[in-house]
């Protein structure tokens, strides 16, 4: 008898993922399309809109265009296979449980990535953000790293909400981490109180990281600490993911 | 020595369950069950609603810890990948993803096993054909239950969990699920299923075992359980004492019910032969076959006297 190898079994599931999130527009459509709209919206046609402002909201809204696809695809998406007890039949079944995170992972970052592109044409070729290779290289990488804080935050709500509460719970963070986090407006024009809520999420902190790489303009002259930022997300993931776990356990029982 | 004897036992019993309990708060939902299923056989869980059946099913897939006792599937944990990899299991409650089709998702679960049935056989053996390429939302219930159904079996298991398969199937569909479970036991395997319904048991399986409140209150071959239970009810007005008629040939019990006298008895045609003769004005005369519930009255009665 042959065993059945992990990656044939994860290559399955990432093909079932793909083939769930292309027959879902109301997954595709705000995924793919409201990122890049935004920015087009807030880049170019706002009054006052310049090459400074595109730089800053090529940095932010990259943040924003992955963290809906995690936040949503692993909420909503885990919720709804929970509750239907879909999840339960796969915990029997010889499915490896790692395959399955696995696949909703790589279909997110497929995703994310589509929701990345016409962004950074955008601010390449429209707005003329020349950057050396290297600076997009590490864009793209922040960016995409992004993945893995707001999929733990997915996992979280996905396994201890029902699936109608982690429609509103999702809501709720990914627009609330949108706009106390600093993707929308900088948060310097923000009351002292929400500046100190905006330093608490991992929004914020991955936002500040790609700001230092695209080289927007510190403000009110406090000096950009990308890798005191990239301290901070690693320990916000680290306790993020005993969260998830924590989640993942309870569930089972 | 003690290697064979393991090997033995694992060779003659698929499921060993021993002493085993579940609570849930201050519910017990299994009591101190002892049952071992043995290789190609095929078992019936019987009971109603809250009886413990679910419960013993998703201990022996892992899904739930007992509180106490052993369990093992074919010596091993439950849970464990080497058992998950031989068991198919069809849950009660379990629904699939909406926007993959029937042949996605058998397709998805056969790449979990070692050496699953082939695709075409399985859409085949399940009636899917016509309803293949569906999406999963867009099928009737019956229907869905039928793609439950293959995912249990696609990956040519050795032992197969249902748990209530023909809730919520017409009458055609029952009958291939029927079938199929028929032609899997031919095949050697071993498949534990529960029902609501003696006739499914009766029909389908070879062991019945009756759970009860979270307690084994039978188990037995299928033969004997239908003897226990008795094999009809006689309901009709007469005179005749209920002493004297419990003397009558197989009468099990005898008891009044408002105008009526109600007797359950092994074999209808005797004791209504000695009852015609008798009482000639006997009247307004029923028999009929005990439903489950009676079944289950009278086993749990004779379980009490046996005590």
């Amino acid at each position: 008898m042959m065993k059945p190898l992990f990656l044939n079994i994860y290559f399955h599931e990432s093909g079932a993922e793909i083939l769930k999130a292309l027959r879902a527009p109301e997954y595709i459509v705000p995924t793919l399309v409201l990122p890049v709209a935004f920015y087009l919206f807030f880049a170019f046609a706002m009054p006052g809109a310049g090459t400074e402002n595109a730089r800053y909201l090529l940095a932010t809204y990259g943040v924003f265009a992955v963290m809906g696809p995690s936040i949503f695809g692993f909420g909503v998406g885990v919720a709804n296979e929970r509750d239907r007890g879909w999840l339960k039949l796969k915990r029997a079944s010889p499915s490896p449980s790692l395959s399955y995170i696995a696949a909703k992972i790589t279909v997110t970052l497929i995703f994310a990535s589509l929701a990345l592109i016409p962004i950074y044409l955008a601010a390449g070729f429209g707005a003329h953000i020349a950057l050396p290779r290297g600076q997009w290289v590490m864009l793209l990488g922040i960016h995409l790293l992004s993945v893995i804080p707001f999929v733990l935050i997915g996992l979280t709500l996905g396994f201890s909400l029902g699936s109608n509460a982690a429609i509103a719970v999702s809501n709720i963070a990914f627009l609330g981490m949108s706009a106390l986090g600093g993707l929308w407006i900088p948060t310097f024009l923000f009351p002292p109180l929400m500046q100190k809520i905006s330093v608490s999420l991992p929004s914020y902190q991955l936002a500040e990281i790609a700001l230092s790489i695209v080289g927007a303009n510190a403000n009110a002259g406090a000096p950009r600490m990308p890798l005191h930022n990239l301290t901070i997300v690693a320990i916000m993931t680290a306790f993020l993911a005993v969260l998830a776990y924590w989640a993942w356990a309870k569930q089972r029982n | 020595m003690k290697a064979n004897k393991t090997e033995l036992v694992a060779n003659d019993f698929v499921i060993r369950a021993k002493g085993v309990s579940k609570t849930f708060g201050v519910h017990t939902a299994l009591r101190d069950v002892n049952l071992d299923i043995q290789k190609n056989s095929v078992t019936a869980i019987l009971g109603t609603n809250g009886a413990g059946k679910t419960t013993f099913i998703h201990c022996c897939l892992g899904l739930t810890k007992p509180s106490r006792g052993n369990l093992s599937i074919f010596g091993k944990k439950p849970g464990s990948m080497e058992s998950r990899r031989r068991v198919g299991v069809m849950l009660q409650d379990a629904d699939l993803p909406d926007l993959l089709t029937p042949r996605e998702h058998i397709a998805l679960f056969a790449s979990y096993y070692p050496s699953p049935l082939p695709l075409a056989n399985v859409l085949d053996i399940c009636n899917l054909e016509g309803f293949a390429t569906k999406k999963y939302k867009a099928l009737s219930g019956g229907q869905k239950r039928r793609v439950q159904f293959a995912l249990a079996i696609i990956g040519n298991p050795d032992l197969i969990f249902l748990d209530e398969p023909t809730t919520g199937l017409d009458t055609e569909a029952r009958r291939m699920v029927w079938e199929v479970i028929r032609r899997l036991a031919n095949e050697g395997r071993t498949i534990v299923l529960t029902t609501h319904y003696l006739e499914e048991a009766d029909a389908l399986s070879d062991r019945i075992v009756v759970l009860d409140a979270g307690n084994v209150i039978a188990n037995a071959p299928t033969a004997e359980i239908q003897a226990l239970a008795g094999g009809a009810m006689i309901k009709c007005v007469t005179d005749i004492p209920p002493k004297d008629i419990g003397k009558m040939p197989k009468v099990v019990s005898v008891r009044h019910n408002g105008r009526f006298t109600e007797i359950n008895t092994q074999d209808s045609p005797s004791t209504l032969r000695a009852l015609l003769s008798e009482d000639a004005n006997l009247s307004e005369l029923i028999v009929k076959k005990p439903s489950l519930e009676e079944a289950f009255d009278q086993l749990t009665h004779s379980q009490k006297k046996k005590s």
